[in-house]
């Protein structure tokens, strides 16, 4: 569905990522794994069309084997930090990205709004972020990410801020919410237990310059996810992290 | 009563000033020509009133309409600043070097180029107050993190979008950080201009009395500019807190 051809990202002569390729399929979450500072982010922020233009990049990027301008309506990405903007109202916040793409504000708040059960988040259609908690926030962020109806979702961390306890709870979440309509979805973490967790694929970046080392499949389902099936792929991804952490 | 409370250290430092420069003046037997007691300024300001308000109000014209064309072209300036680096890099040096002018300097100018008329104090309030308030706009424009704005661009927002959706709000507090100073210094710029030539204003009231040896007038309307700049600054006050409950929230809980 989504192609991307070696992309080569430079800062002046700093090779910052070299040659990544990678496709993204409808229905598989594809997680993107690997040490910080490898160059994770800079792929994901280049996918979005968001990467600091003070960067030079080179790579051709394919969807439906057309070749696509970058940003992108098929394309949602949501960042590390939720980015909820503080004036606004959830609801307000949530029917953002409708309106900048020309969605009349009525029938934006109205899809919106049809959402707001599904995520939690019912009864808080005029609250501030500020007076929500950690993790509903990130369901706020969520709410506005998947609303856009975009075809690939690209989320840079979305956990990262969030307790132990929540963050597992997000995760078993989101998957449900992405089970009702099958999308391509690349998560960049650097929690290697999130990853198998959650992953239908799992792509293994190395830094110096950024690249990726490792394309891992996990076949089991979900539902049957424990230490002990997932054993023998943790141990395997915990040895290459650690043989690329500098 | 808990803005009594807030209020009430203020008020008991300036009676104790006031009372203090009272006795001084009752004690020491001070010539009403160099050091007039407070009771005297006031009394002054009863008997002047008419006349002084009517200059009061002349100034605060000038300032008014200097200050409001002054938020205009900093906004419109700004605007320029924000979409061209080009420009920003080669006006904002010269904008922080037009602060180094004195303005003492300059009314005299601005009377011998454009007269006595409105223009020259109005052209002075501008340059006097233009600057902070584009200074505190350029930098609340800078002060909007990148992820907010990454997130707005990845959904398809124009540089205009970007700047009216988040730069603009996410600059309220420091442009209303610049308009309190700038307000500060609308009615002192007037009044300088008015020092430098005018028919009517608190300047050339001011200029009047002293040219009498009359320091209690002078007094009187140094005391009614400093009630305009509180009043000005009361306003600005107000309406930063009717339009902006949504703009005080925090960014997290």
């Amino acid at each position: 569905m989504l192609e991307l051809q070696g992309l080569t990202v430079r800062a002046g002569s700093d090779p910052l990522v070299e040659d990544v390729s990678l496709d993204l399929v409808e229905g598989s979450l594809t997680c993107l794994i690997g040490p910080s500072g490898c160059g994770k982010s800079s792929v994901i922020k280049w996918l979005a069309g968001v990467l600091a233009p003070e960067l030079q990049t080179k790579g051709d990027l394919h969807l439906d084997g057309q070749t696509v301008e970058l940003p992108h309506d098929a394309i949602a990405y949501q960042p590390q930090q939720d980015t909820l903007f503080p004036w606004l109202t959830i609801c307000e916040n949530a029917r953002l990205g409708l309106e900048i793409r020309g969605m009349e504000r009525r029938t934006a708040r109205d899809r919106v709004r049809r959402l707001f059960p599904a995520f939690g988040l019912d009864g808080h259609e005029d609250s501030f972020p500020d007076q929500l908690s950690g993790g509903m926030r990130q369901r706020a962020a969520f709410l506005r990410t998947i609303v856009q109806d975009a075809r690939i979702l690209l989320l840079d961390e979305p956990f990262s801020a969030l307790d132990a306890v929540t963050r597992l709870q997000m995760q078993d979440w989101l998957i449900d919410r992405l089970a009702e309509r099958p999308r391509a979805v690349l998560m960049v973490t650097h929690d290697l237990y999130e990853a198998t967790q959650m992953a239908d694929r799992i792509l293994v970046m190395a830094g110096g310059p950024g690249r990726i080392i490792a394309d891992i499949p996990i076949s089991t389902p979900r539902a049957d996810r424990s230490e002990a099936t997932l054993a023998d792929i943790r141990s395997t991804l915990k040895s290459m992290l650690l043989k690329e952490t500098p | 009563m808990k803005y009594l409370g807030q209020i009430l250290p203020a008020l008991v430092v300036i009676c104790v000033f006031l009372g203090g420069w009272e006795g001084y003046v009752a004690l020491t037997d001070a010539s009403p020509l160099v050091l007039p007691a407070p009771s005297d300024v006031v009394n002054g300001l009863l008997v002047e009133r008419s006349a002084i308000a009517r200059h009061a109000a002349a100034t605060l014209g000038v300032a008014g309409v200097g200050f409001g064309l002054s938020v205009l072209f900093a906004f419109a300036v700004s605007i320029v600043l924000h979409f061209s680096g080009w420009l920003r890099r080669g006006l904002l040096p010269l904008l922080v070097a037009s602060q180094t002018v004195p303005i003492v300097a300059l009314a005299p100018l601005m009377v011998l180029w454009f007269g006595f008329g409105l223009l020259p104090k109005v052209l002075l309030v501008i340059l006097v107050t233009f600057f902070p308030m584009v200074v505190s706009l350029v930098a609340g424009y800078a002060s909007l993190p990148r992820p907010f704005r990454d997130q707005l661009v990845s959904m398809g927002a124009t540089p205009w979008t970007v700047y009216r959706r988040a730069t603009l709000p996410s600059a309220r507090g420091h442009f209303f950080s610049g308009l309190r100073i700038s307000a500060t210094y609308a009615i002192v710029a007037t009044i300088f201009a008015e020092y430098a030539g005018a028919r009517q204003g608190l300047g050339i009231y001011i200029l009047s009395a002293k040219n009498n040896f009359r320091a209690d007038l002078v007094l009187s309307a140094v005391l009614v500019s400093a009630c305009l700049t509180l009043a000005l600054l009361a306003i600005i006050h107000g309406i930063e807190r009717a339009t902006g409950r949504r703009y005080r929230r925090n960014a997290h809980a």
